[in-house]
């Protein structure tokens, strides 16, 4: 061959490369939408940390749709179920990044499920939201592709509580109990540390199994330490055999705050434990304005059965508001010229106060826990009351 | 502390106890460990919530008509399905291990039939069958719940061991266990006792349910609770009832002082450490019969 004609292949590969290259659209985006990947836990044990929330996100994508799409873009939603198991997370998310080429995740609901898969979406360079997962592991230390904790992380509800204890109900001693995963270190860690700061003394932390069937001997040593507070880090059926033990062994008049995470629905949780002694003291935190604010919780509970067949959503609900919100807010702050790494930068800058909860959803280029407030619930079985004052964790992390 | 730690961990024990029972009474008469009897538990307790909630059942109907409804489960299962595997043999062993894996299986069936229903995805309670405030004991704190387990568990051991030594049925039964082929030969019918034994042993997985789910609270997946009766089967040897009953007890009370003394996150780790323990000092478990070799 001569030497003008390989010049001439070699030019016109070239060209051919750079036309390719130039070609190449973003995954998941097209002229007329935008392909999300959602997951969260729609069947199984935890399936009430799930349905509802990814049927709230839903409804507002659909809303946002309503009014004309992101930058003339509709949102469009593939849906799977995750179980809130690792596993099943991450064959979920590979399939979303693989086969189905979403433009960016939206799900979660289970630190331990979502930490799992963070690796490999930091790997593949995709924008992640998580749903409602609190997911500390995954949060800290901060990476480029991963936003969570819309409704706070462990170390919110930790410093919370704590801060709560401290100055309103003036405890002096406090007990923790705790499970023993990295939920419950992270709680544990951040309520000794904040406890500490405030000048009171953890007189006993005591870590549980998940799945303990007993808790007899824990409440035993948390009543001989005499404390002046109870934190209950505790998982749904854990939490209502504290509440019961701690009853039974009469200590009633010590307040205990519960993280929300033990309770899905107040009102089951109150005929589970059966004993109104127990909730004679009975506090727990929470992110949003819905039962403090009957206008909140009116508007979403009306839009949510509007899209839902007028079904009644469960306590959970309002939790897959805030990381749709967000997603719409910064792929709005990413125009029209939208890629992976324009949308991550948006969220980067992110900073929106809503209706739906008492502190702004904000990140930051080392922060990726969108949620630092709360308010605390007191619940006696029938009624609950909103605590004066909201609680924010100020981002210093336990030691 | 000490003393309260002691007390609850009898009432869990007496808990064991009678899932240890609803296991060595089918082990005994078919060489089967039944695996799903932690599902039959389970589903006591479901059953037992559901007549209550749906139907609005007197309390006292309720518990009756749940155990019954377990056990005429349970000698159905071994009516069709396990009556099916035996074949036409009066010798099971032949067909234990698709035995065991029936069991299983039927395990996973019983759980995925009840996460299939409305509301089961919720942590559910059912109301106790003994209610009103505590007993005290000076610093000690008895439920009256927790009595009424103690007190359950005494009478059925002892119904228990009164039909087995006092009863033709009980005698024909303990007969099957010991020898099928010659309790046939003698007229005893043998797959009826099978039946029987199963739907007893499934009355008291049933009666374990009705007892434990005011306790334990009540989750599809509860049923894992039969891994602490196999436990105390194990501690008090696999074939002997006054075993199972101690084992259970041992059981209870040594998880809750390790749970105090040591850690409650050792609590999980007890009961297999205590089998091995058992299985080195004294194999047969605390009053089993030494292993005795059978004509296949």
């Amino acid at each position: 061959m001569s030497r003008n004609k390989i010049a001439g292949c070699i030019i016109g590969g070239l060209v051919a490369l750079a036309a390719s290259t130039g070609a190449r659209a973003e995954p998941g985006v097209t002229d007329n939408e935008i392909l999300i990947g959602m997951f969260g836990p729609l069947s199984g044990p935890l399936i009430a940390y799930g349905i509802d929330p990814v049927a709230a996100s839903k409804m507002m994508y659909e809303e946002a749709n309503k009014k004309g799409g992101v930058h003339g873009r509709k949102i469009r939603l593939i849906v799977e179920d995750d179980k809130c198991n690792p596993n099943d997370i991450v064959s979920v998310v590979k399939k979303f990044v693989t086969v189905d080429q979403v433009f960016m995740l939206h799900g979660g609901s289970c630190t331990g499920a979502v930490s799992a898969a963070a690796d490999y979406i930091n790997r593949e360079k995709v924008p992640y939201a998580m749903l409602n997962a609190a997911g500390d592991n995954a949060v800290f230390p901060p990476t480029r592709y991963v936003f969570g904790s819309f409704q706070g992380t462990q170390r919110t509800y930790a410093a919370a509580f704590a801060t709560f204890a401290a100055q309103q109900l003036k405890a002096k001693r406090a007990a923790v109990i705790v499970h023993d995963d990295e939920y419950g270190k992270a709680n544990a860690a951040m309520a000794k540390a904040t406890f500490e700061k405030l000048g009171v003394t953890v007189a006993t932390i005591e870590r549980i199994p998940p799945n303990i069937s007993d808790v007899t001997a824990p409440l035993l040593k948390i009543r001989e330490a005499k404390p002046d507070v109870i934190l209950s880090g505790a998982y749904p059926a854990p939490a209502v055999l504290i509440a019961q033990k701690y009853a039974e062994f009469g200590m009633t008049a010590i307040p205990l705050l519960q993280s929300a995470q033990g309770i899905p629905t107040p009102s089951v949780f109150a005929k589970n434990v059966a004993n109104p002694d127990a909730l004679q003291n009975f506090y727990y935190t929470w992110a949003f304005n819905d039962i403090g604010d009957a206008a909140v919780r009116t508007k979403y509970i009306s839009l949510f059965k509007a899209y839902n067949d007028n079904r009644e959503p469960g306590p959970f609900m309002m939790s897959g508001i805030p990381s749709a919100v967000a997603v719409i807010a910064a792929l709005e702050a990413a125009g029209r010229d939208l890629t992976r790494e324009g949308f991550v930068a948006s969220m980067e800058k992110l900073n929106v106060k809503d209706d739906f909860m008492p502190g702004p959803i904000e990140f930051g280029p080392k922060r990726r826990d969108a949620a630092r407030t709360m308010v605390i619930i007191k619940y006696d079985g029938k009624s609950q009351k909103v605590m004066p004052g909201t609680y924010t964790w100020d981002g210093v992390e336990a030691n | 502390m000490f003393l309260q730690a002691v007390l609850s961990g009898i009432v869990m024990g007496c808990v064991y106890a009678l899932i240890a029972l609803s296991l060595v009474l089918i082990y005994k008469s078919t060489d089967v460990v039944n695996f799903a009897a932690g599902e039959f538990v389970m589903i006591a307790g479901y059953a037992g919530l559901f007549l209550l909630d749906w139907f609005h059942l007197n309390y006292a109907v309720m518990v009756v008509l749940a155990i019954v409804l377990v056990a005429v489960f349970g000698a159905l299962f071994e009516r069709t399905a396990l009556n099916r595997i035996i074949g036409f043999k009066y010798n099971a062993e032949a067909a234990l291990v698709p035995m065991v894996v029936a069991t299983i299986g039927l395990s996973f069936v019983l759980k995925g039939v009840v996460r299939v229903i409305p509301s089961t995805e919720e942590v559910l309670r059912l109301p106790p069958l003994f209610g009103g405030p505590p007993v005290f004991l000076g610093d000690l704190v008895l439920q009256r719940q927790d009595i009424g387990i103690v007190v359950v568990a005494v009478l059925v051991m002892v119904a228990l061991s009164l039909g087995f030594n006092f009863t033709a049925t009980g005698k024909a039964l303990r007969a099957t266990s010991q020898n099928p082929r010659a309790a046939a030969l003698i007229g005893i019918p043998v797959r009826r006792m099978r039946m029987l034994a199963w739907g007893l042993a499934s009355a008291l997985a049933g009666i374990s349910g009705i007892l434990l789910s005011p306790k334990l609270l009540m989750t599809p997946d509860m049923g894992s609770v039969v891994m602490l009766g196999i436990a105390a089967s194990i501690i008090g040897g696999f074939t002997s009832l006054v075993g199972c009953v101690v084992g259970g007890i041992v059981l209870g009370v040594v998880q809750n002082l390790v749970g105090i003394f040591l850690s409650p996150q050792a609590i999980a780790v007890t009961p297999f450490f205590i089998i091995m323990l058992v299985l080195v000092v004294r194999p047969n478990g605390l009053f089993g019969e030494a292993m005795r070799l059978k004509k296949v």
